[in-house]
Parts: structure tokens; C-alpha cells; sequence
């Protein structure tokens, strides 16, 4: 062989060697791990913390509530579904607070008459149905076919 | 001076540290707790049950960090109204449906109206995933279409790719820091869903207009859902088999 083929193969090789270990750094570790991605980022994602709870675990503090409304018209409304995310409410209820709505407008959300809601959904007209008065003052949100309010 | 034999000896040390860096702790699944090779999940939403009220929304954006002003969106609620005498539907979507859906039209003009919640369809063919320069968004073995906000570069292929339009950017004065500049998109609550959780707005739903079920698991009731109605699924011409089916809507609904 000719001095100047080992030159060319020496300057291949030492060019592929350096690719290789730019490539070993800037490549994360877990990158292709599964397949074409960082297998990290889905650990990264499952770790993410929830901020709903479920209904079963309000049962453990508030069974009262929770009696009324799982026999009640709303006991396919979850209880976060009025009171907001509240996973950080059950692990420390005094210092995080769950919200509580009680305006007009907030049931209305939900019951206001509407052409495109499915017809046999119960709807009413906000502008007369209660003389304006709070829904919670007849309506006990928790079981609204209870009435007499909170 | 370096000689030509001092350099071929570092560059071999080099090669074989990088060596010892790159060997990867090879792992089956992700976690101990979670085998993904035994789950498979789908979403059913029935529309002919939506009320439109938005809880679904809120529940999404304050779940998973999604800022709450308008235009960033990983789920939300279009309504369909069609007008007596027009071909064509009136589609909008104030908000999302965040604030719910103020009325527009006298119930005696309307022909037929509906909601229809929109999500990421999960595809089984994503192309969102195919476009990607750097790897950052792929597809898990339970099927979910997720993002790597640490490796996305922002290049907005992705969203570009997506015929749902369920991908946005995320803005760079929203909450999450490690986000910002980077492609969001629903991914079905992959952090409740790994731990036995309904996503927050299946959760949220009031009227079982959303369900989610795993399609492994044979006791699941998402396979009554599937069998017993009439499943369609958003835009089948564009061959990205969607995982996300719905019930009740017409063909106008894209
Ligand atoms: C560990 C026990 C515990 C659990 C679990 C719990 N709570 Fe509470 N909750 C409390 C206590 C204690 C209070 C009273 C706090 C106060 O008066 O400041 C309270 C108060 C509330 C209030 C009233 C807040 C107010 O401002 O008046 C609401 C609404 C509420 N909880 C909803 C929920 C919901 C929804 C869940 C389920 C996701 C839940 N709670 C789970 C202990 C709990
Ligand atoms: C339809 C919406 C709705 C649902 C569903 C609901 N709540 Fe409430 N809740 C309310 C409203 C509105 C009030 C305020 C009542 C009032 O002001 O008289 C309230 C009040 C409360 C309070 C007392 C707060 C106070 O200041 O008196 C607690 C505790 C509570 N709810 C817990 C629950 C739990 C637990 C669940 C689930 C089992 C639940 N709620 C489901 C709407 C709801
Ligand atoms: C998140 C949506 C939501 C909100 C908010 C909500 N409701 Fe309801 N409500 C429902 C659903 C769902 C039903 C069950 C409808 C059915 O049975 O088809 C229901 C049923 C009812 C019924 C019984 C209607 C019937 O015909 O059986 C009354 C009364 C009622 N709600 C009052 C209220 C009041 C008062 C409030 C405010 C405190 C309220 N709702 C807030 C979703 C909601
Ligand atoms: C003054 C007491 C009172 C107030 C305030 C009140 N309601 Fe009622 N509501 C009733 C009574 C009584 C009925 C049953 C008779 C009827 O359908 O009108 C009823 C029925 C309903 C129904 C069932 C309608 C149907 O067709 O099945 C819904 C839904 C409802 N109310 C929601 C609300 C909401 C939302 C509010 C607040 C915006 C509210 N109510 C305020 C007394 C009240």
C-alpha cells in the first residue's frame, strides 16, 4: 500500500471516531430506549401530579354531602366538577380550600336554556324560573330535588 | 507538539469513555408500577349528550397547566348550528366553550344544533409524529401521542402536520417554565391514566359525554360503547386512524 492510502484511511477514521463521540454527548442517555425518542420524557410525564382527586375520596371527609348527592339528580356531577380541581385540597383541606360557587349564573352554566343542548336535558329559563333569587336558596345543590337549600 | 501517535491514543481513550457514557440501562417498560404493553386506550365521546358547558375545559387547562386565556387549547367544544333554509352549518366556539355557549339564534330559526367536543385524536398513523426533525414527540406502546418538552425545539412542524388542529404552542408567559416555546397537545392525562385515573375531562364531564376505557382490558365498558353504536371518526380520509370516536354526528363535522 501507498503512504498516501493510509493517510486518506487514518483521516476517515479519525474523522468517523470524533463523530461518533460528539455524538455519544449530545445525545441523552435514554434517547432510543423504546424507539426514536428519550425514553426519560416518559417517565418525565407520568410523574406530572394530578390535580382532580375523585369523588370516592371526598366520601372520606364529607360522607354527609357525599350520602346526599350519590342518591340525588347530580350524582353523575362530580363533586370537582362544581368544586374545582381539589387533589391538593384532600391532602391538606385547611390550607388549600375547594371553591364553592353558589351564583345564578354558575348553575346556569349547566341549566340555562339552550336550542343546541340535547332536548331532554333539564333546562330552564334563567330570566324567570326562581324570581331571581339564589338556585341554592330552593335547590340543594348536593341533591337538587331536595329543597329547603343548605 | 503533539505527535501523530499521542493523538491516536487520546482520541482511543475518548471513543471508549463515550462508549461507557452511551450504553444504556436497557429497560422494558417505563416504570415498576405500569406495564404498557398491556394496556391500549380510546376515547368515545357521544355528542348527542354534550350540554356544552365548558367543565370539560376548564378541567383540562387547570389539570395540565395550560394557560387560561383564550386560543390554547389541548380539549375543547365547538357548536354546530345548522339555520333553516342553509346548506351549510354555522360552526363556532367562543373561548373553547370555556365560559359555555351564550345563545345566538331564536330556537325557531334553527334547523339542528349540537355540540361536538374536540381532542387530540391519539392517531394510530400520527403525522405530527412523522414531521418531527428531532425526535421530541412520539407515540407510546398504550398508544398516546406525547411531547418532549425538554427536547422540542419549537419548530412548529408538528402543529403544521396536524389536521385536528390539536396541537398549539405553548406561550412563553404560560405557568409551566420548562414548556414555554414548546409544542403542547392533550395526551389524555397520560399522568392520571398510568396511575388508574380517568382524564380530567372525563372526570369533569357531568353527562358521560366523554369515555375513556381501555380496549385491553375486556371488562372495560368502552367496548359496549363501541358495539353498540354507530362510530365514526374525524376526518377518516386523511388515513391517520384516529382513536377518538364519536357518536352522533354528521359528516360536516371535521
Ligand atoms: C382529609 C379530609 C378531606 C377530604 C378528603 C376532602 N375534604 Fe373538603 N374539607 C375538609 C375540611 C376539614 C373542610 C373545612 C375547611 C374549612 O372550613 O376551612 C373542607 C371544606 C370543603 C369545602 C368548603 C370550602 C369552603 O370554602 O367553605 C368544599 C367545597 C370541599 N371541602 C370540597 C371537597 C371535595 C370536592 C373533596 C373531594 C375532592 C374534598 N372536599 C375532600 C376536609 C376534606
Ligand atoms: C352541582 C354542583 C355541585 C356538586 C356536584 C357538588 N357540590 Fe358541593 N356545593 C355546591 C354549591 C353551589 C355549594 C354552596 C351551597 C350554599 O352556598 O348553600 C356547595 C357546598 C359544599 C360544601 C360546603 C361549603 C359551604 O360553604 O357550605 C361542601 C363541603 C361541599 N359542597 C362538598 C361537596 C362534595 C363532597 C361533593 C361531591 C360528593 C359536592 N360538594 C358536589 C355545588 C356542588
Ligand atoms: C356541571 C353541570 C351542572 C351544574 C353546574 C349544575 N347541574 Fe343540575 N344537573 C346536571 C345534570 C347532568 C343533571 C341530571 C340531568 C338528567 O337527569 O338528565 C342535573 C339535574 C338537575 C335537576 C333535576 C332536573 C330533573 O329534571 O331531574 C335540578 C333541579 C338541578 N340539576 C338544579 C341545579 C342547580 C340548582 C344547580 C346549581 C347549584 C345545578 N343544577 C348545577 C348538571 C349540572
Ligand atoms: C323559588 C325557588 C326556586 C329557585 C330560586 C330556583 N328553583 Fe328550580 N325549581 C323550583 C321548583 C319548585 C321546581 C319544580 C317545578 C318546576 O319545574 O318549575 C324547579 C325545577 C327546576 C329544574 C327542573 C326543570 C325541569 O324541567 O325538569 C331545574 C333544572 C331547576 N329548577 C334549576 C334551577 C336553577 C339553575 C336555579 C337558579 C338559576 C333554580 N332552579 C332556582 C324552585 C326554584
Amino acid at each position: 500500500m501507498r503512504k498516501i492510502h493510509i493517510r486518506v484511511a487514518m483521516v476517515y477514521i479519525t474523522a468517523a471516531i470524533l463523530f461518533l463521540i460528539i455524538r455519544s454527548f449530545v445525545v441523552p442517555p435514554t434517547f432510543g430506549e423504546y424507539d426514536w425518542y428519550r425514553g426519560d420524557s416518559v417517565r418525565e410525564i407520568m410523574e406530572l401530579p394530578p390535580q382532580h382527586a375523585n369523588a370516592t375520596v371526598c366520601k372520606d371527609c364529607h360522607s354527609e354531602r357525599y350520602d346526599l348527592w350519590s342518591g340525588g339528580a347530580h350524582s353523575t356531577v362530580s363533586c370537582e366538577s362544581c368544586h374545582g380541581p381539589s387533589y391538593s385540597h384532600t391532602k391538606d383541606p385547611i390550607i388549600v380550600s375547594a371553591n364553592v360557587d353558589n351564583s345564578r349564573e354558575f348553575c346556569g352554566l349547566c341549566h340555562a336554556q339552550n336550542p343546541s343542548r340535547p332536548a331532554d336535558f333539564p333546562q330552564i329559563d334563567m330570566d324567570t324560573h326562581g324570581n331571581g333569587n339564589l338556585c341554592v336558596v330552593c335547590h340543594n345543590p348536593h341533591s337538587p330535588w331536595v329543597f329547603g337549600g343548605e | 507538539m503533539i505527535t501523530r501517535r499521542k493523538f491516536l491514543k487520546a482520541l482511543g481513550l475518548l471513543s471508549a469513555t463515550a462508549a461507557g457514557v452511551s450504553a444504556k440501562t436497557s429497560r422494558a417498560e417505563p416504570t415498576e408500577y405500569y406495564d404498557w404493553s398491556k394496556h391500549y386506550y380510546s376515547f368515545v365521546v357521544d355528542s348527542t349528550k354534550c350540554i356544552g358547558c365548558g367543565r370539560c375545559v376548564r378541567a383540562c387547562k387547570l389539570e395540565n397547566e395550560v394557560p387560561l386565556e383564550p386560543f390554547f387549547f389541548r380539549t375543547w367544544v365547538e357548536r354546530y348550528i345548522w339555520l333553516k333554509g342553509e346548506e351549510e352549518p354555522y360552526v363556532d366556539s367562543p373561548n373553547g366553550g370555556f365560559e359555555g355557549f351564550p345563545v345566538i339564534y331564536d330556537e325557531k330559526a334553527i334547523r339542528k344544533s349540537y355540540f361536538v367536543p374536540k381532542l387530540c385524536n391519539q392517531c394510530d398513523r400520527p403525522p405530527c409524529v412523522q414531521v418531527c426533525p428531532v425526535g421530541a414527540t412520539y407515540k407510546t406502546e398504550d398508544g398516546v401521542v406525547l411531547v418532549d418538552e425538554k427536547y422540542c425545539i419549537g419548530c412548529r412542524y408538528c402543529i403544521q402536520a396536524c389536521p385536528y388542529g390539536a396541537r398549539y404552542l405553548y406561550p412563553f408567559n404560560g405557568p409551566r417554565k420548562s414548556r414555554r416555546g414548546t409544542a403542547d397537545k392533550c395526551t389524555w392525562c397520560y399522568h392520571r391514566i398510568t396511575k388508574g385515573l380517568k382524564p380530567a375531562c372525563v372526570e369533569a364531564c357531568p353527562v358521560g359525554a366523554r369515555k375513556f376505557g381501555d380496549l385491553k382490558d375486556p371488562n372495560d365498558e368502552i367496548h359496549k360503547l363501541l358495539d353498540e353504536n354507530r362510530i365514526s371518526v374525524l376526518k377518516p380520509e386523511q388515513g391517520t386512524k384516529p382513536k377518538v370516536f364519536y357518536i352522533g354526528i354528521d359528516t360536516e363535522v371535521r
